[in-house]
């Protein structure tokens, strides 16, 4: 026996969530084959599609793009600081996709280490993640390559799982997800069916055991040449968290923000005296790659990346993630670290 | 109520000395008088420095950890904040953040003679330890301070150096670059490693603290090899740009090493591990 709902409750329980004040993020169709998750306004806008990736990620709902940190007024000589305090709205995440789903469970311990995030902190709490399994992948997937699935259950509080005939099979991970959903769903005897996910296409270890010589040898500046460093891959990236702090105001007062920010950008390292650590592409694109499957596996157990695969989705210059390791690991495989040729 | 790691101490401008044509050390003091009074940090730390209206700014922490009225900083007019901060006068309001990150081993330290060795504006992150040092004078062996700048106009806490010069077993020496002396003065011309390398320092049982621009450190670095001291004996400050100081926005690393958190200081025994990222 399993649970179902309906694909009319469903929406049905999305409009009773608007009407009580709740905050639901979803994908939202922009053109046929371009979706994005945006926070909605009625149940008309969610489209639940299987098989289409939005270009986006989820974790603007626990990290927004721009978010105020506190205000700040001058008076005289005086400044008033007045901390910010971000609504107690419960938010719901709808249709997620399992990948991004997991990106908050593999955030949470840089949010948290030593001293711990209360912005983040706050929207994670708030937030309920009904993730929406996949049926069907395209080229750019590669989540079983970082050991997760079409139907990962990570990071979700309940999933829905596509009967076919406008059902959704529901499964429930948390207390979260089963108050959500409590009252709306039915029993079934039907299970529903996932479609196989995309091929391993990497080892995540032996990508992380061969990074540090891969640091110097892999000839990064050429694999770079076509990158525009736009940060496109950053802001589509499910995992990507680096900010930046800046105010916006003036002396009399104004607000202090952090803003997503990116690896990618040459300022993002500049020292005050020109000098910059990481100033030719290459080293940015490399310092990307050792964050996600160096650093923050020896620093928190697990890499940084779901294998949503966005990050080439989004590339003007189809590069990405995956290009760049497939041929790390080909290039460590065949003792030919130096080679390069034009990525898949 | 947010938890919020990335809100300030205000702190009141006590004072603000002009240093060089380009350089201010600035004093300031909690404005909250609880939280001055239970404020405590460990030589070698940083904080994250407000001018409210322009944004944050990174600076060691460059007065003793002894001293409880106030701290210092100290900044070079720069950029946005510090173009910002320039303006400030006594009585102001700025933001202070920390102390963050690891800091000198002065207790370690103990037993052992002390080199120091700063360039240009990178005194300040030194000066903290060398008060440290000869306000516990006797737990010490001799101090030698070897500092350099472009030229006399440049030297940082120039005032302070005759005074260090007092203490029983310490040396001070002071160079500016060929072409940056002054008819009147006293000190020696040459660049730092050079003169590091003349100085007759007996290394035998010291540990050195460099600090200084990276082409001072990278030749300065060999010159204390030569003179035996061992890697792990060598210490500096890495000074990368930095936001959040807690290890969450991701830009201060050199390799896996996170500069906030892991540091700023570092042994050259740690350095050589790290991959070549600064």
């Amino acid at each position: 026996m399993t649970e179902a709902i309906s694909r009319q409750a469903l929406l049905e329980l999305v409009d009773a969530w608007l009407g009580q004040g709740k905050r639901v993020f979803a994908p939202v169709q922009v053109k046929p084959g371009l979706d994005l998750y945006e926070w909605i306004q009625k149940s008309s806008q969610v489209h639940l599609d299987s098989s289409v990736r939005p270009a986006n990620s989820i974790k603007e709902a626990v990290f927004p793009r721009h978010e105020k940190l506190y205000d700040y007024r001058y008076a005289g000589k005086q400044i008033e600081l007045i901390g910010a305090a971000p609504p107690e709205t419960p938010q719901i995440v709808l249709g997620s996709r399992p990948c991004d789903a997991a990106a908050l469970e593999i955030l949470d311990p840089v949010f948290n280490w030593d001293e711990a995030d209360g912005f983040y902190n706050h929207w994670r709490r708030l937030t309920t993640v009904v993730s929406l399994a996949c049926q069907g992948h395209d080229d750019h997937c590669f989540c079983t390559s970082v050991g997760l699935g079409p139907d990962s259950p990570r990071g979700a509080d309940a999933m829905l799982v596509d009967l076919g005939d406008d059902r959704y099979e529901v499964r429930t991970f948390s207390p979260k997800g089963i108050a959500i959903l409590a009252g709306r769903t039915e029993s079934t005897e039907e299970a529903a069916t996932v479609a196989p996910g995309p091929p391993k296409r990497f080892e995540v270890e032996s990508i992380r055991r061969c990074l540090p010589e891969a640091f110097e040898k892999f000839p990064w500046p050429a694999m770079s040449l076509r990158c525009l460093g736009c940060g496109a891959c950053a802001y589509a990236c499910p995992t990507c968290h680096c900010f930046d702090i800046v105010d916006e105001g003036d002396a009399r007062g104004g607000c202090r923000a952090r803003n997503w920010d990116t690896c990618q950008f040459a300022v993002f390292t500049q020292h005050a005296s020109g000098h910059n650590p990481r100033s030719q592409q290459g080293q940015r694109q490399r310092q990307r790659i050792f964050h996600k499957f160096r650093m923050y596996p020896d620093r928190f157990g697990e890499v940084l990346c779901t294998g949503c695969g966005n990050c080439t989705r989004v590339c003007p210059a189809a590069l990405g993630v995956r290009p760049i390791l497939e041929r790390i690991e080909n290039s460590t495989e065949s003792q030919t670290v130096g080679r390069v040729s034009n990525p898949s | 109520m947010i938890h919020n790691i990335y809100q300030p101490d205000l702190m009141e401008v006590l004072q603000v000395r002009q240093q060089t044509a380009d350089v201010k050390s600035v004093r300031v003091r909690f404005r909250d008088e609880a939280r001055a009074r239970e404020f405590s940090f460990r030589v070698g730390q940083f904080g994250i420095f407000s001018a409210f209206g322009a944004g944050e700014s990174t600076f060691n922490l460059c007065s003793s950890s002894n001293w409880r009225d106030f701290v210092e900083f100290c900044f070079r007019r720069t950029g946005k904040v510090t173009e910002s901060l320039w303006q400030i006068d006594d009585g102001d309001t700025i933001g202070f953040r920390g102390p963050y990150g690891n800091s000198y081993p002065m207790e370690k330290w103990e037993g052992r003679d002390l080199i120091f060795i700063a360039g240009g504006i990178a005194m300040p992150p030194i000066r903290c330890a060398i008060w440290y040092a000869l306000e516990n004078r006797d737990r010490y062996g001799d101090i030698t301070v070897v500092y350099g700048a472009r030229t006399v106009g440049d030297l940082v806490f120039r005032n302070e150096l005759s005074r260090w010069a007092e203490y029983d077993r310490v040396r001070v020496v002071a160079t500016v670059d060929p072409g940056g002396e002054t008819p009147d003065w006293d000190g020696q011309v040459g660049f730092v490693p050079s003169v590091v390398e003349k100085a007759g320092i007996d290394a035998g049982r010291a540990v050195a603290l460099v600090v200084g621009p990276p082409v001072m450190i990278k030749f300065t670095l060999p010159v204390l090899t030569r003179m035996g001291l061992a890697d792990r004996d060598v210490y500096t400050s890495l000074e990368n740009r930095m936001k959040c100081g807690v290890g969450k926005c991701g830009r201060c690393n050199c390799g896996p090493v996170y500069v906030c958190k892991e540091g700023p200081v570092f042994t050259l025994e740690q350095l050589r591990r790290l991959p070549n990222d600064s």
